[in-house]
């Protein structure tokens, strides 16, 4: 336990060293805005799911820096089942992309319509 | 370990039953194939006893990733303490409504293919069978909900959400063999990684502003060094989220597609099960938070003040959510009940008004969300209420699906089974199938609230803890949403009662299958028989709403004991 | 035992028609209507009318029902509920004779939900819980929507949606002040949380204590249910359209019994359980119930349909009874209880003798009837008895009570002046003495326009020169028909049914007509009856004008003014 403690406080190599949480969180920040901007305007479907994907992937990135932050493994542990799922999400969005694929020949969600109300 | 473990037998006993069903449903003998929807029956009958069984008490070895310790002493091997006593009425309640949801899946894929089979024009092909995974999805989703239940970790709570999630999308894609189903299921999934994204982002935050990820160890961080603005945007990015889940304002625009979309049995499923796991997501995030915050001064109670309102049952402390998160949810819950109620009034097809009509209910839910445990009793814990309230709302709401889910008319053009939508297709169904059409009278009757049926005991306790929170705008805003939707409720009620039948109803017919219909007679006599003897499921309610404020507990000062803790100060039956 | 079955005895029937071939259904249901009219006489001789204000009949171990919601099943009487009961059970067997060759279609739904009805509504006068009693209340609306939207007349969808809309919105925001006074009574149990309870004396107590403001929120909330079901001036509109749509007996439980389930409700609940906040609103009731007063009457003059102006005349009538009902004092809310007895009887009559017309000529414009009394002798005398008991001629039932309530409102002016009133420059002991009076006087000349207008209708329809839809009648316009030309070659188009009355007819006007006598020549028994609840509810006011409650909760301001010699 003290090992792991001392390892995680241990000083980063020189370039990264001016790096604070502030810097990560800002990234993070962006990513995630960038995200959710992305999926409110394209209309593409693979893109929309990409832009759903960079959302995960910056709270990815924050709970990396938290874990950092507060010197516990808490926030990689969660990463890693963040990728997992991001995985299983990935592959349900293709296999339904590609579905409706074969319908329209197209990937435009404007192309798809039939529910309204 | 044997002990931790005992906590999580429903969900083994699902899970164990899932793999069973996938195996089954892939059967060359019809027969096989068939007991699949019994096995996954008998799964969930397993999982309820299971649950019943296990009775958590405070302080009691109730969750099961023993393996992990974390440095600061916390171990996550408690369960989530500030509201234990919920996960066994949760875990039930699921069991039994799972049950009544199963019932109308019968016959929802496989059923062009098994026709074929059956006429002897084509061979079973377990390439092309969907049956095995149908119900595969309808056990995981539910094991899901129940994991959801006993998260007590926000990495766990994550996870069970998206377990939850991610088979409703395939199942309403699956549902029926129309575009429309298709379009909705995309609809669904990308609003629902979305929300994930966004409640994701918030567990980060809040990670960050606590440093923990255990929902007892956040719990006792805000108690000791109050809710900083990082884990504050946490929170409610969170809620916002889980909005998604629960079909509330600002995430609630899916909830008419959707439903149309699917089979209305999918859309009975997805009117319980997120809705459900949504709110239990909420009970634990708000829970970790407390209510016990100094007193808000804002709306007409600050005219009582000094007036004798003091609640003289409070929780240590404060009264209230931290303000700005009783303020966020003070707008979505009247935003969510007036959209959901006034756009319902505007819709033709039934399924879109029940669409609508659940994010209103979810709306009303809210309302115990907010006041939470003001006293200990059932009409002064809004955790309680909640509970009652989702318990009712899964009864009625799947017997109004199941009615729909049980009429069909005649193929279209591409050969697809029509179904019934519109409140015409409805005209008479009392005199022509007196079964479904009272049902559905009864159902819409208990989903308008209306005394002296189920929802109205639902609803009862929430103007209580409104009241006694001081929440009297809300009650108000509360009571008048109840009678807009009276205007669609009667509509639904009578059209079948008091119409007579003319040609467009005429077409409607039975779907073969039983289940449903079973189903739906199920709901109407559960709604019935909780009418008039629904005071033990409150007194559940009740118990399962114990509200731990002090509860996180460091694993070295509180050896695992065998004794049950005290039951909280006095709850009454 | 007695009072639940009462409410019980009308549910089974009704249950069992609803199984029961169409042929039996109106044996069942005058069976069903008949019986607990009969126990409801017996329960009339063991109750103990000079202790009428003590809660009687209910079992003395009320069952917990719902327990954790702090429901008890629990019943009882005092002798104004009785009354009201008794005027219940009297119209159900009426109703059901009334309805014999006015519904011909789906009969068995029909006496099966008019059963329902009449349980439900005896159950709204027996409960002493209050949500017992407010699930009841409630519940009169499912049958009455469907009575209205399925033999209404044209109309009809419409006037059950907004019956059921008004009515049922007011009542949420009514539960809404009652769960409140509920959760003020467990906060102020002594301390000791003895938990959660609905009993309505219990509430009663504890809601007394309450701060001025509170009750005026209290108030509020009460009224938006209660006054809308009486109905009171602004949120009257509901009231004529249901009438005009509704079946014949529909029309008269609406009047008779439906419309007295708020006027009971603003008895049991608004008078104690905020009686400051009644002391300071006092005035502004009493004022709309006279806007009331001549809005309807005025409305009724200018009207052509018979059964619009009986239902305009409700609005003006129970403005009276409101009126002395605010009056807070022993006259004003005698006149008040009896009067929503009298209103019972009278106007139910008016609708049952307008659906016997209705029945035989399809009409009810006064521009297609007239001179009656030529083709129906017996029917005119009973109109105009009725029309003069409406009225208030001396010596009929209508002048008791409507002379009692403006009395009343004379005598009021002791309790009034107070607060609001106080501040807007009404002293109290100056001019507001004669505030009472006023209001009085205005309400007086609501009983001339009543006079005008019953007597132009009666004048119209009853003598004067015969005329019949399509008949051998003069000046025969022949618009507004309700029901198309049913048949329009036929010179008398009665509907199979002789020109007059027939025996069942005259048997189902009878035993109104002898009540209305009766309580017009002789009320003695009925007021002494009356005396015992409406002296505590008074002598309640009396005490707390005289001696203010004591402790930081009352209003400075009201308590210094009342305060004062």
């Amino acid at each position: 336990m003290i090992g792991l403690t001392s390892l995680a406080q241990a000083a980063y190599p020189e370039p990264m060293a001016g790096a604070t949480l502030a810097h990560y969180l800002a990234v993070s920040a962006i990513m995630f805005v960038l995200g959710l901007i992305g999926f409110l305007t394209r209309r593409n479907l693979i893109i929309m799911f990409l832009c759903t994907e960079l959302m995960f992937q910056a709270a990815g990135i924050a709970l990396v820096a938290f874990g950092r932050y507060h010197l516990n493994f808490h926030g990689q542990t969660f990463v890693v089942f963040i990728l997992t799922v991001a995985a299983a999400e990935a592959a349900m969005a293709l296999a339904l992309i590609v579905l409706l694929f074969r319908r329209k020949e197209s990937l435009d969600a404007r192309s798809w319509e039939d529910l309204k109300g | 370990m044997s002990g931790r473990l005992a906590f999580l037998y429903p969900e083994i006993a699902l899970f164990v039953a899932t793999c069973v069903v996938m195996v089954l449903g892939l059967s060359r003998t019809l027969k096989a194939r068939k007991a699949s929807a019994w096995v996954a029956g008998l799964g969930l009958v397993a999982a309820g006893v299971l649950a019943m069984a296990s009775t958590p008490r405070m302080g009691q070895a109730s969750c099961p990733i023993s393996g992990f310790v974390y440095h600061d002493g916390l171990t996550p091997a408690m369960g989530q303490v500030v509201l234990a006593e919920m996960v066994p009425y949760v875990k039930v309640m699921i069991a039994g409504i799972g049950l009544l949801l199963l019932l109308t899946m019968a016959g929802t894929v496989d059923r062009e293919d098994e026709a074929r089979i059956a006429a002897g024009q084509a061979v079973f092909d377990p390439l092309r069978s969907n049956r095995a995974e149908f119900y595969a999805f309808v056990l995981f989703s539910l094991t899901g909900l129940m994991l959801t239940a006993s998260a007590d970790d926000l990495i766990w709570l994550f996870l069970a959400l998206e377990l939850t999630s991610l088979p409703t999308y395939i199942m309403v894609a699956i549902s029926t063999a129309r575009n429309r189903s298709r379009e909705a299921a995309v609809k669904y999934f990308f609003l629902g990684a979305l929300g994930a994204a966004i409640f994701l982002y918030g567990f980060a935050l809040m990670y960050g502003g606590t440093g923990h990820t255990n929902l007892n160890a956040i719990a006792q961080h805000f108690r000791e060094h109050g809710v900083s603005t990082l884990s504050m945007a946490g929170v409610l990015l969170a809620v916002f989220g889980l909005c998604f889940k629960i079909a509330a304002v600002p995430m609630h625009f899916y909830t008419p597609d959707v439903y149309e979309g699917a089979a209305p049995q999918v859309s009975g499923f997805l009117a319980f099960v997120p809705k459900t796991a949504g709110f239990v997501a909420l009970l634990l995030i708000v829970g970790a938070v407390g209510w016990e915050y100094a007193g808000h001064s804002a709306g007409v109670t600050s005219l009582f003040a000094g007036d004798g309102m003091e609640p003289v049952k409070h929780a240590a402390g404060g009264r209230q959510l931290p303000e700005l998160l009783r303020l966020t949810l003070w707008v979505i819950a009247a935003l969510t009940m007036t959209v959901g109620n006034v756009l319902a009034l505007l819709q033709s097809s039934v399924k879109r008004v029940l669409a609508y009509s659940s994010i209103a209910h979810s709306g009303y839910m809210l309302v115990g969300l907010i006041a939470g445990p003001v006293g200990s009793t059932f009409t002064t814990n809004g955790v309680s209420a909640i509970l009652f309230y989702l318990a009712a709302y899964g009864v009625m709401n799947t017997g109004a699906f199941a009615v729909l889910a049980a009429l069909e008319r005649g193929r279209d053009a591409e050969g697809h089974v029509g179904e019934a939508e519109s409140f015409d297709d409805l005209r008479g169904l009392c005199a022509s199938r007196p079964m479904l059409g009272w049902v559905l009278v009864v159902c819409s009757l208990s989903l308008l609230g209306l005394p002296p049926l189920l929802g109205f005991f639902g609803k009862l306790p929430l103007f209580s803890v409104g009241i006694a929170a001081g929440e009297i705008p809300l009650v108000i805003v509360l009571g008048l949403n109840s009678a807009i939707a009276a205007y669609y409720y009667l509509r639904l009620a009578f059209t079948p009662l008091l119409d007579a039948k003319d040609e467009g109803s005429a077409a409607i017919q039975a779907a073969p299958f039983k289940g449903r219909a079973v189903a739906a007679a199920l709901s109407a006599a559960g709604v019935l028989v909780l009418s008039l003897a629904g005071g033990w499921l409150m007194t559940k309610a009740a118990h399962a709403g114990a509200y731990y404020p002090s509860a996180p507990v460091k694993a070295e000062s509180a050896p695992i004991s065998d004794e049950p803790a005290p039951l909280p100060n006095d709850v009454h039956e | 035992m007695l009072l639940a079955a009462l409410i019980l005895i009308p549910l089974l029937f009704g249950v069992l028609i609803a199984f029961a071939p169409d042929g039996r259904a109106r044996t069942l249901a005058g069976l069903g209507t008949t019986l607990p009219l009969l126990l409801g006489a017996y329960v009339a001789t063991t109750f103990d009318w000079t202790t009428g204000e003590r809660m009687q009949l209910g079992p003395m171990e009320p069952a917990a029902w719902m327990k954790p919601l702090g429901i008890t099943l629990s019943l009882g009487v005092d002798s104004v509920a009785l009354l009201l009961v008794l005027l219940t059970l009297l119209l159900g067997p009426i109703c059901v004779a009334a309805s014999a060759t006015a519904i011909t279609t789906r009969v068995r739904t029909y006496y099966a939900w008019l059963l329902v009805l009449q349980a439900a509504m005896t159950g709204v006068f027996c409960a002493r819980d209050l949500i017992v009693f407010y699930i009841c209340f409630e519940f009169t609306l499912i049958p009455m929507f469907v009575l209205i939207s399925l033999w209404g007349s044209t109309n009809r969808k419409k006037a059950a949606i907004k019956f059921f809309l008004f009515t049922f919105t007011g009542s949420v925001i009514a539960l809404a002040g009652l769960v409140y006074v509920a959760w003020y009574a467990t906060t102020t149990s002594g301390g000791k949380f003895a938990g959660w309870t609905f009993d309505i004396g219990v509430l009663e107590s504890a809601a007394r204590t309450m701060s001025a403001k509170q009750q005026a929120f209290v108030l509020l909330a009460l009224m938006a249910g209660f006054a809308v079901k009486v109905p009171l001036f602004p949120v009257h509109t509901w009231l004529p359209l249901a009438h005009t749509e509704a079946p014949t007996a529909g029309s008269v439980i609406l009047a008779g019994v439906l419309l007295k389930l708020g006027t009971y409700a603003l008895y049991r609940f608004v008078l104690p359980f905020v009686p400051l906040a009644v002391v300071e609103y006092a005035p502004l009731i009493a004022l709309l119930s006279i806007v009331g007063i001549l809005y309807g009457g005025l409305v009724c003059w200018v009207q052509t349909d018979v059964k619009k102006l009986v239902a305009y005349s409700s609005v003006a009538h129970l403005g009276f009874c409101i009126l002395g009902m605010f009056a807070l004092n022993n006259t004003g809310l005698t006149g008040s209880i009896l009067y929503m007895i009298n209103h019972g009887l009278s106007t139910g009559a008016l609708f049952l003798l307008i659906g016997m017309v209705y029945e035989r000529h399809h009409t009810r414009s006064m521009k297609e009837l007239g001179g009656l009394a030529k083709r129906m002798p017996v029917w005119a005398t009973f109109m105009v008895f009725f029309v003069m008991a409406s009225v208030g001629l001396p010596g009929l039932n209508g002048f008791v009570s409507e002379f009692l309530c403006l009395l009343g409102a004379f005598q009021a002016s002791s309790a009034w002046g107070s607060g609001v009133w106080h501040s807007l420059g009404v002293q109290k002991g100056a001019t507001p003495g004669d505030l009472g009076p006023w209001f009085a006087a205005v309400a007086g000349t609501g009983m001339i326009v009543a006079a005008m207008y019953l007597l132009i209708m009666v004048g119209r329809v009853v003598w004067g020169k015969l005329v019949l839809p399509h008949g051998h009648g003069a000046d025969n316009h022949g618009h507004g028909h309700d029901v198309p030309a049913a048949d329009s070659h036929a010179t008398e188009s009665t509907g199979g049914l002789p020109p007059d009355l027939t025996k069942r007819e005259i048997l189902t006007l009878l035993p109104l007509a002898a009540l209305c006598l009766a309580l017009g020549l002789y009320p003695k028994p009925v007021l002494m009856a009356l005396q015992g609840p409406v002296s505590r509810t008074v002598s309640m006011y009396d005490e707390m004008l005289r001696n203010p409650r004591p402790g930081p909760a009352v209003e400075k301001s009201a308590a210094a003014e009342r305060g004062a010699p």
